[in-house]
């Protein structure tokens, strides 16, 4: 990689590569090529076939879905580096910098950019954007479940609605830590210049974003009925919108793996002098323990994802029993992505808390390494529970009682994590500021998740469990209640570092309690109808169960407005917030010693640490 | 900080970026190593279930055992002319060409392997169709096989054409090869995988 320079923006004239592709290009090119390359696709495959087969209407639409994907890149100019090396004529310092696309105010934004600070921002504009649309599907689905025999949206429409909401907010929620803070802040944590391969990290960003509108397209062809599981052999015969699953989930794991290595590798090689392993701070080794745990996770579920499109394409019959195949066989890779992927959402979110509550308490860090244990041990072990999501399946009965044990071990290193904030905040005197709020919130949500996972890996009781509202409520306290709430918090707290600008506190303390108090009113109840037998994924329900969901729905739309608060205060502090001052919370992490906005290339001298980052009360080490 | 200078470039030495680009391309192998455990998992787990014999039903022709290691043939002549190319500086002009050549037959081959399959079959309405579990697995296996060739090509393209470019920075080229070297390695053994695999029928 190459670093540039770091004379301020405003006294270096604007690179200008001559004649080089790369100035023309941004994302309205990539928008172009990509639409002619999508409707070229779509016609060129159409003429000729007959169009009533599924197999081939399932074939054009994902090819035409692919070539969105990469024209778009080319429109961009993402390859223009891989063929310039390809041709032994590599990207000149000029060019290099143009791409960095210092000085350009706004429209860096829209361009292959590889300012890891910029693809940061893109990154927290992108989540924002996800979760307000996997938002607006979770009101919906409240408002149809508001009463029994409610017609709000149709029985298969409402399959839809859980099915995309679901794996919109899987999406967001992987994304939601690492993207912004992975991206933008945790380079300059560690005193780097920049993440080690700038190209490959604005590839991820801009991968991920030909995603989002194939993601979009499932509700123009007839949404999925599956569920954000996608289990076959339903997602075999499914209509077309199914392709636009397996297409977003096969982009998508592009962007993540790409991601992860970028990631793992800037911070196992590019540390600042001094920063040995014990001085790395705790959010950067939980971003790192999450993404390489993605690393070989994730493939396996494109695998059940290329398995399931030649189904549908080709037709193969990998989950389909008249010929050889079987459901079990999706099931089976499926969670072995699953199972870890819940905790490569849950390990940043937390990391980002440990990283705040010292700060909060002014207190070290309790027991850094029973923090990197608890991660370390979560990821070592979420590979070996996969099959506690399988135990109604009839998939290897005998095989339950292992499983059972695996994933009640995990509760050994996830008590770690709890021993670490709880012993951090021990006589510590808090300081009480919304990133310090979402600590509490956390430990009491994920109290509740963790606790109520632990019966549903117990078998017997799975077996009653299993399939209710009991399991939604359990992983949303998971991943709402524990790993979102973490995000808000990383939001609040790098928020100063990121915008220049003040979070407005009013409306974060008031989005705050809409947010939790909301969010419990809502899930708590759900445990309980759960308990008593309301299935999950269904449209409709028993009168019995209409108070709770009632009350669950009123939960839905305070958390609804909480949102709604919170999105007004970040935009409103982003435009015209107090001024942030350098370090706002007195922190000892790098982050804190940059100015804002950060110079390009972060550091005037390169960093030297001394001493771990959470000494306070204490002199340095 | 001297404000009214030109902006230059400040480059990392090449054995900082070589060490990197190599970790990064490890990393990449054990995102594709997972990939492979995910393919060779449906091979065997499909083939132990046999559901309603339709492993490969009655009838249904496979490709030879031999076949399979050949379509692997090409991966490993490369992955192993690399090597004598990436200890033999004298010998890389050619051994760079061997591994590209090596690449294209072999990709060829796999691709006029999958353009001559023996186990599709055709439905009622004259529909093709792949006729049994193996058949499934053995597409996806030639596929990343293929996919491979591909990716592979590109690499050793590259590394041929620059290696007449005299203005790169030698060091740094130099761990080029070798980790364009783990790459090559790593597909040679993922086609070995995939080759025993599918001699088991
Ligand atoms: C603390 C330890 C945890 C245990 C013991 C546990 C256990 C379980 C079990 C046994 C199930 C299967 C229930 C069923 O389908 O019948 C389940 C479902 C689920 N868990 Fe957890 N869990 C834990 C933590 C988490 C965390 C941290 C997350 C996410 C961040 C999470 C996310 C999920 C999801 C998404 C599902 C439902 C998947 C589905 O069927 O759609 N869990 N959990
Ligand atoms: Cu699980």
């Amino acid at each position: 990689m190459t670093t540039l320079s770091h004379a301020p923006a405003s006294s270096r004239p604007i690179p200008n590569p001559k004649k080089s592709l790369i100035t023309k290009l941004n994302m309205g090119t990539g928008i172009v090529v990509g639409v002619i390359f999508c409707w070229g696709t779509y016609f060129a495959m159409k003429a000729g076939r007959d169009m009533t087969d599924s197999h081939n209407v399932n074939k054009v639409l994902l090819m035409s879905m692919f070539a969105w994907s990469i024209g778009f890149l080319i429109g961009i100019g993402a390859f223009i580096g891989p063929f310039r090396w390809l041709i032994g004529k590599d990207l000149t310092d000029e060019e290099q910098l143009y791409l960095a696309v210092d000085g350009q105010g706004w429209k860096r934004y829209f361009k292959y950019c590889t300012d890891h600070k910029v693809v940061g921002i893109q990154y927290l504009v992108g989540v924002m954007a996800l979760l307000g649309v996997g938002g607006t599907m979770a009101m919906m689905i409240r408002t149809n479940l508001a009463t029994p025999g409610s017609h709000f949206v149709t029985p298969v429409v409402y399959n839809s609605l859980v099915g995309l909401h679901g794996i919109t907010m899987i999406v967001a929620m992987i994304i939601v830590a690492t993207g912004p803070f992975g991206n933008y802040i945790m380079p300059i944590m560690i005193g780097a210049a920049d993440m080690a391969f700038p190209r490959l990290n604005a590839l991820s960003w801009w991968v991920l974003f030909t995603a989002v509108p194939v993601l979009c397209s499932a509700w123009f062809l007839g949404g999925i009925p599956t569920g954000w599981t996608a289990y076959a052999p339903l997602s075999d015969q499914a209509g077309p919108g199914m392709n636009a699953f397996v297409a977003t989930i096969i982009i998508f794991a592009v962007s993540t793996a790409v991601a992860g290595m970028n990631i793992t590798t800037t911070v196992v090689a590019m540390r600042a002098k001094g920063m040995k392993w014990n001085r790395v701070p705790i959010f950067v080794i939980g971003a790192t323990i999450s993404v390489a745990l993605a690393i070989p996770a994730f493939p396996t579920f494109m695998v059940a994802m290329i398995q399931t499109g030649l189904d549908r394409t080709i037709a193969t019959g990998f989950y389909d029993a008249n010929v050889g195949g079987s459901g079990w066989l999706y099931a089976n890779l499926f969670w072995i992505m699953g199972h870890p992927e819940v905790y490569v959402i849950l390990i940043p979110g937390v990391a980002a808390l440990m990283e705040i509550a010292p700060v909060f308490v002014r207190k070290p860090l309790f027991s850094y390494n029973a923090a990197i244990a608890g991660f370390a041990g979560i990821a070592g072990l979420s590979v070996l529970v996969w099959a506690h999501h399988m135990y109604m399946a009839g998939w290897m009965p005998s095989l339950n009682g292992p499983f059972m044990v695996t994933t009640e071990f995990i509760s050994v290193p996830t008590g770690l994590l709890f021993l670490v904030l709880i012993g951090t905040l021990w006589r510590g005197r808090p300081w009480m500021k919304l990133p310090m709020l979402c600590v509490y919130a956390f430990i009491w949500n994920f109290l509740i998740g963790g606790i109520t996972g632990i019966y549903l890996s117990d078998v017997p009781a799975d077996n009653y469990l299993h399939g209710s509202m009991y399991v939604t409520a359990h992983f949303h306290y998971t991943l709402m209640g524990a790993a979102l709430t973490g995000a808000i918090g990383g939001l609040a707290y790098w928020f100063p570092k990121m915008t220049g600008r003040m979070l407005n506190e009013r409306g974060g303390y008031i989005s705050f309690w809409f947010i939790q108090i909301g969010f419990n009113v809502l899930f708590l109840g759900m445990f309980i109808v759960g308990a008593e037998g309301q299935p999950r994924r269904v449209a409709d329900y028993a009168h019995l169960y209409s108070h709770a969901n009632l009350i669950s729905t009123m939960g839905a739309y305070s958390v609804g407005i909480g949102m709604i608060i919170l999105l007004w205060a970040i935009v409103h502090s982003w435009r015209s917030g107090k001024i942030a001052p350098m370090n706002p919370w007195g922190a000892k992490t790098l982050e804190w010693t940059v100015p804002y906005p950060v110079p390009l290339v972060n550091f005037d001298q390169p960093p030297v640490v001394t001493s771990d980052p959470y000494g306070y009360g204490r002199s340095a080490k | 900080m001297a404000h009214d200078t030109e902006f230059h470039v400040h480059h990392d030495s090449p054995e900082a970026i070589g060490r990197r680009e190599r970790l990064g391309v490890r990393l990449l192998i054990v995102a594709d190593g997972a990939f492979l455990f995910g393919m060779i998992f449906s091979y065997f787990y499909l083939r132990n279930l046999n559901v309603n014999g339709g492993w490969l039903p009655k009838g249904v022709h496979s490709f030879s055992t031999a076949s399979g290691w050949v379509a692997a043939l090409g991966l490993i002549v490369a992955a192993l002319a690399h090597r004598l190319g990436e200890y033999n500086k004298a010998a890389r002009n050619l051994t760079a060409i061997v591994v590209l050549v090596a690449l294209l037959i072999g990709g060829f081959y796999q691709w006029h392997q999958m353009a001559h399959m023996p186990f599709i079959a055709h439905d009622d309405a004259g529909r093709p169709f792949y006729n049994g579990a193996y058949a499934s697995n053995w597409v996806l296996v030639a596929g990343a096989n293929m996919f491979h060739y591909i990716v592979g090509a590109f690499v050793a393209l590259g590394l041929l054409l620059r290696g007449y470019r005299v203005k790169l920075d030698p060091t740094l080229e130099e761990w080029r090869q070798r980790t364009a070297g783990s790459w090559f390695t790593w597909i040679a053994i993922s086609g070995i995988v995939c080759a025993l695999a599918t001699s088991f029928k």
